[in-house]
């Protein structure tokens, strides 16, 4: 017990006085660290939110909706709906009044009721909202649609086939840019973690010479120095972790108004993982970078 | 011829054709043989660049040896694994021209910094750094700085730490190469000290005037090769010796 007591507090004592005696390198690396997370942390989050996009996307799109004239006689509209539901294509076909829309219209959450309020008399048009069996007979559907007379001309249907491969486009692009920064950024790190690591192991090599003469271990030798890469690991790690974990929900919140039809998603569950996993790749960015400092200096 | 043929003891050090080349392609040592038996005092002597460190390092493991085989206390260095070393390092007990204390830590730390970087017990570290400092003659001089002592001082402090492990072997690479001879004859004594409590002494010396009034065993080496090695010799061979 004692050894192992007697090893921790040499290995921390000594990784301490390393990180303040040569305080300028050891905060760069907390800085790189720190930029590194804060960068993973941001990009997994936007993922996150246009992960969720796409999936209310992809359930958006076996629907669309057919807007009618607004002097569309009821029968008329039945008997179109008739006619759309005796498609082999068609799986269902519901009717939507003016005021239901206004009513779902009015439950959308993101918008604010001044917004509502300015419409004034109810703009919005009925519809006949179709489900396809196959999402790929979405764009003949509305083709044929749309030369019925009955149909509004402004806008027709909410089709929109560029919607999701727009996201898809989107996330890929930010998922690979996102990428090759922390990558970048990581290797970058790994490299300023050695530096530090090795600027504290010269700055130690008698302690490291005289220790190594009277029979300390290659472990007991390395361990302050593995000790120092995790701090610096950990320090940045946490900072980045606060800023993530507290900035996250006023950023949404700031954000959502001014981003009315792009959905934000502000995900508890998943916040709490990226915030493990900054922490994770912090201790493993500190270690790994320690044990490149370390391996090759400490032979013989 | 004794009736009852009793086994030689094994010698505690022992070197059989050792050569040693360094990666630049100086011959340091070649073809040296020798064995120090248990509680032997040695006196390693030669002009500079001879090969008397190399042989010390060897025999710490600090290099390895280019030909031959040494075994230190019973075991084959050339077949020593790197994570047995330590141990190695532990029975050794090794001081050296230039000290090399910590010069921010005290006297205390300095001895106790071996103790504790070798994971040796703690309770029993203030106890053994005492007992190491009162074995050199330094009680009372725990908390001072290696910049506050003499040199004479400052090697019995090595001395102490070399101590703390309870070495088998005791080596010493001119530890007397920066002291004056006043100085020198008291760590010398020293050292006669620790022999006649069981330890082995190793010391390589240019000190003429010491090992000519020591008449302890000298091995001379010259040129990489062992060419003398005398009991109770002088630190010329007697032909050679001036009038
Ligand atoms: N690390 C090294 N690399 C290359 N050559 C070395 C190295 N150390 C020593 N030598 C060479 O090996 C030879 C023996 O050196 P060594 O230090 O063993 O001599 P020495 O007898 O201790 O000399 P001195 O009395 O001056 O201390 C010398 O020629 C020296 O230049
Ligand atoms: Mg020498």
């Amino acid at each position: 017990m004692h050894r192992i007591w007697n090893r921790i507090d040499f290995a921390f004592g000594s990784a301490w006085q390393n990180f303040w005696r040569n305080a300028a390198v050891s905060i760069a690396s907390v800085l790189i660290v720190w930029m590194v997370l804060l960068s993973l942390g941001s990009l997994l989050m936007v993922l996150n939110s246009l992960q969720h996009i796409l999936t209310l996307e992809k359930g958006r799109a076996s629907a669309i909706s057919i807007f009618l004239a607004d002097n569309t006689p009821l029968s008329s509209a039945m008997d179109f709906k008739l006619q759309l539901m005796r498609d082999s294509r068609v799986s269902a076909v519901s009717y939507v009044t003016k005021e239901q829309a206004l009513v779902r219209f009015q439950e959308m959450p993101t918008l604010s009721p001044d917004l509502i309020a300015a419409l004034g008399s109810n703009p919005l048009p009925a519809s006949l909202d179709v489900t396809v069996k196959d999402i790929r007979s979405l764009a003949d559907i509305d083709k044929m649609v749309r030369t019925s007379p009955l149909v509004d001309k402004s806008p027709a249907t909410n089709y929109s086939p560029d919607v999701i491969d727009k996201i898809i486009v989107l996330a890929r692009v930010a998922g690979i840019a996102g990428v090759v920064l922390i990558v970048g950024l990581a290797a970058l790190s790994l490299f300023i973690i050695m530096l530090t690591i090795r600027t504290a192991i010269y700055m130690r090599r008698k302690e490291i010479e005289v220790m190594k003469l009277v029979g300390a271990t290659d472990w007991f030798v390395r361990w302050p120095f593995i000790v120092e890469g995790l701090m610096v690991g950990v320090l940045g790690a946490v900072v980045a972790v606060i800023i993530v974990g507290l900035g996250y929900r006023p950023a949404e919140q700031y954000l959502q108004p001014r981003l009315v039809f792009i959905p934000l998603f502000y995900d508890p569950e998943f916040l709490k993982v990226v915030l493990a996993g900054m922490l994770a790749f912090g201790l493993l960015l500190g270690t790994v970078g320690s044990y490149l400092g370390v391996r090759r200096f400490l032979r013989q | 011829m004794a009736a009852v043929a009793v086994a030689p003891e094994r010698p505690q050090i022992s070197l059989q054709q050792v050569g040693k080349t360094y990666p630049n392609g100086t011959v340091a040592l070649r073809d040296v043989s020798l064995a120090v038996p248990k509680q032997d005092f040695v006196f390693l002597v030669g002009p500079s660049g001879a090969g008397k460190s190399t042989l010390v390092r060897l025999l710490i493991r600090e290099e390895k040896a280019s030909e031959g085989s040494i075994q230190v206390d019973g075991q084959e260095l050339n077949r020593l694994r790197r994570r047995h070393l330590p141990y190695l390092r532990r029975k050794i007990g090794m001081v050296f021209q230039d000290f090399k204390l910590l010069p921010n830590l005290s006297v205390f730390e300095n001895v106790g910094f071996a103790l504790r970087v070798t994971e040796g017990a703690l309770r029993h570290l203030k106890p053994k750094v005492e007992e190491v400092l009162s074995i050199v003659g330094l009680e009372g001089k725990e908390n001072k700085y290696p910049d506050e002592l003499s040199g004479g001082e400052q090697q019995r402090v090595a001395i102490a730490r070399a101590l703390v492990h309870d070495p088998k072997i005791f080596l010493a690479d001119e530890p007397t190469g920066n002291l004056d001879p006043a100085t020198s004859w008291e760590i010398i004594q020293l050292l006669l000290q620790i022999n006649a409590r069981g330890t082995t002494v190793l010391m390589a010396t240019h000190n003429r005037e010491i090992v000519d009034v020591m008449r302890r065993r000298v091995v001379a080496i010259d040129g990489g090769q062992i060419v003398r090695d005398e009991d109770a010799g002088g630190y010329h061979a007697p032909n050679l010796e001036p009038h």
